[in-house]
């Protein structure tokens, strides 16, 4: 039970990664992106490409994060021409694209059979130490990236995000550049999720296309707005509390005396569901944006 | 300072609003732009702001052509300011808060001057600086969206019916401050405007638009003189027996 709580806890902070990302460009910059699932994916795919090639971690991140500000700068770019529904649409079908060259393109990503073998970040160290390290690095990289996100959404830039959200004429008829602005919130973003990636890759220890899958994206969405989308704090608690329940699933399963097949559904209602409730009677989610106070900076 | 030379523009794939429109305007003065509802005067000044790229004709500012640049560039390199038609003065933020979101562009010091120049030609919002702009009234909030347009010292201001939805007591003094800023800075305002009366009286000079071109123009202080000016936009006394030709085709 106790492994099982750390491997919970572990795959809770990459969500809250995740989670952090989106409420950055969402909750933030007003930024309607349902690719989300892809940056994590640069960051899942720079891991695996670089162990192929026998180049090693820090190869892997910087590939990874490569890889994402390339597909953020990419998304920026579609977003001058686009509305931000569109836009939406748009990221959701750029991320397909990827993925489905990510199931195709065998030669560099392992096609569908994805790339195994990927060796843990702290090799092989006795159960549970090496997981409880990962648990360590995965919490301090939450809390590292909480502090970045914290930073720069209670400075004048975040105010200039949120200008940019809620009265994007009024923030160009100020000065501000909207397009750098997005450009420079989705590339944060990208790095904050392909960190994640990276980190899952060498966790799980296999790279595949089906982890991404846009029910993904969907099940980080409902992170945030259950949470409370707007602050970042909500994005965390709403991560980590999806994936407990996810967690215990199994088990309600087993004192229902339900089938098996049932988990995955049962976990598919528990995101549409609680994505429907929270919509419906409490939009600000859990824990709801701080408006207004001081600014720093 | 200002200069539209047969500017031509629309939205999407439909007609042209504006069907070939000349304005000029100069520093110190302010010109209203005036007409009936649809004629085209918002969409004229989201076009010399840069919201709307003409379709044909140029926009120039300071005898250079500004048609393709954008809003943001404006702003910075060629000190324009403008001041959108709703209220956008955020309710949760202080009064100094909103102010300075006009200032992001500027040196710390700079801003703090500015700002506090500012507060000593605002009073009223001087008082309520470190209040939440929820406590503002109507007029005092337009005073805010002014003076966030102004910190960062424009030379030309763009103002986009800045008494909507205002009493005629708080219209008055939102008016009375746009003619301070004028014979302050001798700033260059271009200013839509539906009520035209108020704005006449404030204004130097005045542009009429009907079904997206310039149907009369002149110096306010004669359309608010002239009889049929008054009885088709400003609710007066019947116009003579020979209407001007063009007024004529504005009714």
């Amino acid at each position: 039970m106790f492994e099982f709580l750390i491997h919970v806890s572990i795959m809770a902070c990459l969500y809250g990664l995740l989670s952090l990302s989106l409420n950055l460009q969402v909750g933030f910059a007003g930024l309607v992106n349902f690719g989300q699932v892809i940056l994590f994916g640069c960051g899942t795919y720079g891991a695996a490409i670089a162990f192929s090639h026998q180049l090693g971690p820090v190869a892997g991140i910087a590939l990874g994060i490569v890889f994402a500000v390339v597909v953020a700068a990419a998304f920026a770019r579609l977003g001058r021409n686009l509305g931000a529904d569109y836009w939406g649409i748009a990221t959701l079908a750029v991320a397909e694209v990827l993925r489905i060259l990510a199931n195709n393109e065998a030669w560099l990503t392992g096609g569908a059979q994805g790339v195994s073998g990927i060796p843990l970040l702290f090799g092989d160290k006795p159960r549970p130490m090496g997981p409880l390290m990962t648990l360590g690095l995965c919490v301090a990289l939450l809390i590292a990236a909480w502090w970045l996100c914290q930073r720069l959404t209670t400075s004048r830039y975040g105010l200039a995000l949120k200008l940019m959200r809620e009265e994007p004429q009024l923030a160009a008829s100020l000065g501000y550049d909207l397009a750098v602005l997005k450009t420079q919130t989705l590339m944060v973003a990208a790095v904050l999720a392909a960190a994640s990636g990276f980190v899952f890759a060498h966790y799980i220890t296999f790279v595949g296309p089906d982890q991404l899958v846009s029910s993904e994206t969907f099940l980080i969405w409902a992170m945030v707005i259950i949470g409370g989308s707007g602050n970042h704090l909500g994005a965390i608690v709403g991560a980590i509390l999806m994936q407990f329940l996810f967690a215990f699933v199994p088990f309600v399963k087993d004192a229902l005396g339900l089938p098996s097949e049932y988990v995955a559904a049962m976990r598919l209602t528990l995101v549409g569901g609680g994505l429907l409730v929270f919509l419906m009677w409490r939009t600000q989610g859990l824990i709801p944006e701080r408006i207004g106070g001081k600014q720093n900076g | 300072m200002i200069r539209v030379n047969n500017v031509r523009a629309g939205y999407g794939d439909g007609p042209d609003i504006l069907q070939g429109i000349d304005l000029t305007a100069s520093g110190g003065e302010i010109v209203t732009i005036l007409g009936p509802n649809g004629c085209g005067k918002s969409t004229l000044l989201k076009c010399i702001a840069g919201f709307v790229r003409p379709r044909g004709g140029a926009v120039e500012m300071e005898g250079r052509d500004v048609s393709a640049v954008a809003v943001h560039d404006k702003v910075k390199h060629h000190r324009m300011g403008f001041v959108p038609q709703t209220d956008n003065v955020f309710s949760t933020l202080t009064v100094a808060d909103n102010v300075l979101l006009g200032a992001r562009h500027l040196p710390v010091p700079e801003r703090n001057e500015r700002y506090a120049e500012l507060m000593a030609q605002y009073p009223s919002l001087a008082s309520k600086q470190e209040r939440k702009a929820s406590a503002l009234s109507g007029g005092e909030r337009q005073i805010l969206s002014l003076a966030r347009a102004l910190i960062s010292t424009p030379k030309v201001l763009l103002l986009d019916e800045p008494s909507a939805g205002l009493s005629p007591l708080m219209m008055h003094e939102v008016f009375a401050a746009i003619a301070a800023i004028r014979d302050r800075t001798g700033m260059c305002i271009v200013m839509v405007e539906q009520n035209a009366f108020e704005a006449l009286s404030v204004a130097d000079r005045a542009y009429v638009l009907s079904l997206g071109k310039v149907a009369i123009e002149g110096r306010a202080a004669d359309l608010l003189a002239d009889p049929a000016m008054r009885h088709l936009y400003l609710g007066g006394e019947p116009p003579p027996a020979e209407p001007h030709p063009r007024l004529a085709a504005v009714s």
